[in-house]
């Protein structure tokens, strides 16, 4: 079977690697001057933060993309070589020569798709790690590593997406019979799950963090940790989110006459609200933060994975009961 | 003699249509079995249940004394060969020999190279770059190169010129004589005069059913016409 898949494959293949060894000169020349870029940076400005702020941003252009641009991966895989699987050979009725050798459909569905599989979880980690060591400096000087860009083109993940797109292709081709319309599936199916997931199921694989904090002093969750809110809580359960917005009806009368527009006083230094945060916490006013902690970055890496891995297995097991029920 | 295809009252119905009806067809071990009859008469989806490609709806099929099945023994005995000649366009035929042999425990490649080469069917050209009878050679040299005992062959030689059905027959009279009764062939066509020059058994029908099965030579002597008669016969009877 392997013989049938590499001779399918072959063109692809060599095409695929070539692409693949083209984005990794890219890639990699533009990050060895990147880093060359971040190194003098923090030469310059030699720890004070201030400086590394005013810096312009270190990735711009064209190149700034490539994060985004390795999102498309696993849909194109998906597309290009998990649609057809089994859809074109029903089209072109290879499968009538593929289904009567003495090969049971089970091992042909198996060793196909195990091998586009292994592919795809291949291409999906290389650019990951092309992308993962070129982010590196970025990754640096940004605060957040639970989104896109960051999180899905970097670590594992894309492995896990590329299986999945695959699979999903694969699975498509095989319920439509037909190429195109199982193309369309497996990209708009690969880019609804992913925007579901990323934004609504991510946030909770695990419980959220919150810190409680003096609210006349601050807090900042420590490394690139993912914050869903931060503000000020009263003892009956009152929130003010960061940014003060709604602060004025929400602080206590006695505390009212101390925000600036009221006539309160202006300090001479430090933040015009430090007069109200020490009432507010004279009240009982608490700081507080929710937010995924920094050190939860692998976990999530891993649960994202698997996610994705454990769906493109539920879609293969499909796909071979098809397979092996229907008629050829 | 023993029996190497049985079916009984096989059907087969799709949601609008019935393409079999409880058909019943017994084909001895050996035979040359001439399947005839009309467009539409349900050949195709007989011979593919025979194979294994698709599951009756009811009824029994039997080849080789167990129901068609995904099971590499049983696949190891049948030879296939689809009206539409499927094989991979972009492959040469020296490709397809190599992969039989990974794909088939009896593949006899040097008999596929010899086949071919007495045809002078280049092997290292392209499948799709072949003329419809070199194809449907490739296919059929393909198909004997797996030393089946059961050969189903639908409509092998219908986009064929009367030149390249004479070779493709030829081909297949030559195979039945050196597997010296053991190979069971099932061929259908609506070509009557093809099919007389091979076939010692018929199975005749119609509207999808079976209307005839048996014996070639007791089926005319007792009909007292000519293969040609007796199937015009049977499909103007379905006519009317």
């Amino acid at each position: 079977m392997t013989l049938l898949v590499w001779r399918q494959y072959r063109a692809q293949a060599v095409i695929a690697a070539v692409l693949l060894a083209a984005a990794a000169v890219v890639i990699l020349a533009d990050g060895f001057q990147i880093a060359s870029h971040w190194h003098s940076i923090l030469l310059t400005c030699s720890g004070s933060s201030a400086c590394l702020q005013q810096q312009a941003p270190l990735v711009n252009g064209v190149v700034s993309d490539l994060p985004y641009l390795s999102l498309l991966v696993p849909a194109v895989l998906g597309m290009l070589w998990g649609a057809p699987l089994v859809a074109h050979e029903l089209e072109s009725r290879t499968s009538d020569f593929a289904w009567t050798q003495s090969v049971t459909r089970t091992r042909w569905l198996t060793v196909k798709a195990g091998w586009l599989l292994l592919a795809a979880a291949a291409c999906g980690g290389a650019i990951a790690a092309l992308i993962t060591w070129w982010s590196g400096p970025v990754n640096a000087s940004q605060a957040d590593a639970f989104q896109s860009p960051h999180f899905d083109t970097q670590g594992i993940v894309p492995v896990g997406y590329a299986v999945f797109a695959m699979a999903l292709g694969i699975a498509a081709g095989t319920m439509a019979r037909r190429t195109l319309p199982a193309i369309a599936v497996a990209l708009g199916g690969f880019i609804a799950l992913r925007l579901v997931i990323s934004d609504l199921v991510r946030p909770h694989y695990l419980a959220a963090v919150t810190t409680y904090y003096n609210v006349t002093g601050s807090f900042t969750p420590p490394g690139a940790a993912w914050v869903f809110s931060q503000g000020a809580i009263s003892k009956t359960g009152q929130v003010v989110l960061a940014g003060w917005g709604e602060l004025e009806p929400a602080v206590p009368a006695s505390c009212q006459k101390l925000l600036p527009g009221n006539g309160g006083p202006v300090p001479k230094s430090g933040s015009p609200l430090s007069a109200v945060f020490s009432c507010m916490h004279a009240n009982g006013w608490r700081g507080f933060a929710t937010y995924q902690p920094a050190s939860r970055y692998w976990p999530f890496q891993g649960i994202e994975t698997g996610i994705y891995l454990l769906l493109a297995a539920a879609l293969i097991a499909v796909t071979l009961f098809i397979v092996r029920r229907r008629d050829a | 003699m023993s029996t190497a295809i049985q079916a009984h009252e096989l059907s087969k119905r799709y949601r609008r249509a019935s393409a079999l009806t409880e058909c019943t067809v017994t084909v001895p071990e050996g035979r040359v079995s001439a399947l005839a009859g009309p467009n539409g008469a349900g050949k195709t989806t007989l011979l593919r249940i025979l194979a294994g490609l698709t599951s009756p709806t009811c009824g029994r099929a039997s080849v080789l004394d167990g129901a068609p099945r995904q099971n590499a023994a049983f696949l190891a005995e049948i030879g296939f060969l689809a009206q539409e000649i499927p094989l991979y366009q972009r492959f040469t035929a020296e490709d397809h020999i190599r992969i039989g042999a990974h794909l088939n425990p009896r593949w006899d490649a040097p008999l596929a190279r010899t086949r071919l080469a007495e045809l002078r069917i280049p092997l290292d050209q392209r499948v799709g770059t072949l003329s419809g009878g070199q194809r449907a050679q490739v296919a059929l040299a393909l198909t004997l190169a797996k030393r089946p005992r059961v050969l189903l062959l639908d409509e092998p030689f219908a986009a064929l010129d009367p030149l390249a059905r004479r070779h493709f027959l030829a081909t297949l009279t030559s195979a039945v004589a050196d597997a010296a009764g053991l190979l069971t062939v099932v061929l259908s066509s609506h070509l009557v005069t093809d099919l007389e020059r091979v076939c010692d058994h018929i199975i005749l029908m119609a509207g999808s059913r079976v209307q005839l099965c048996g014996d070639t030579g007791t089926l005319l002597a007792e009909h007292k016409m000519t293969l040609e008669e007796l199937v015009l016969a049977y499909m103007a009877g379905e006519d009317s």
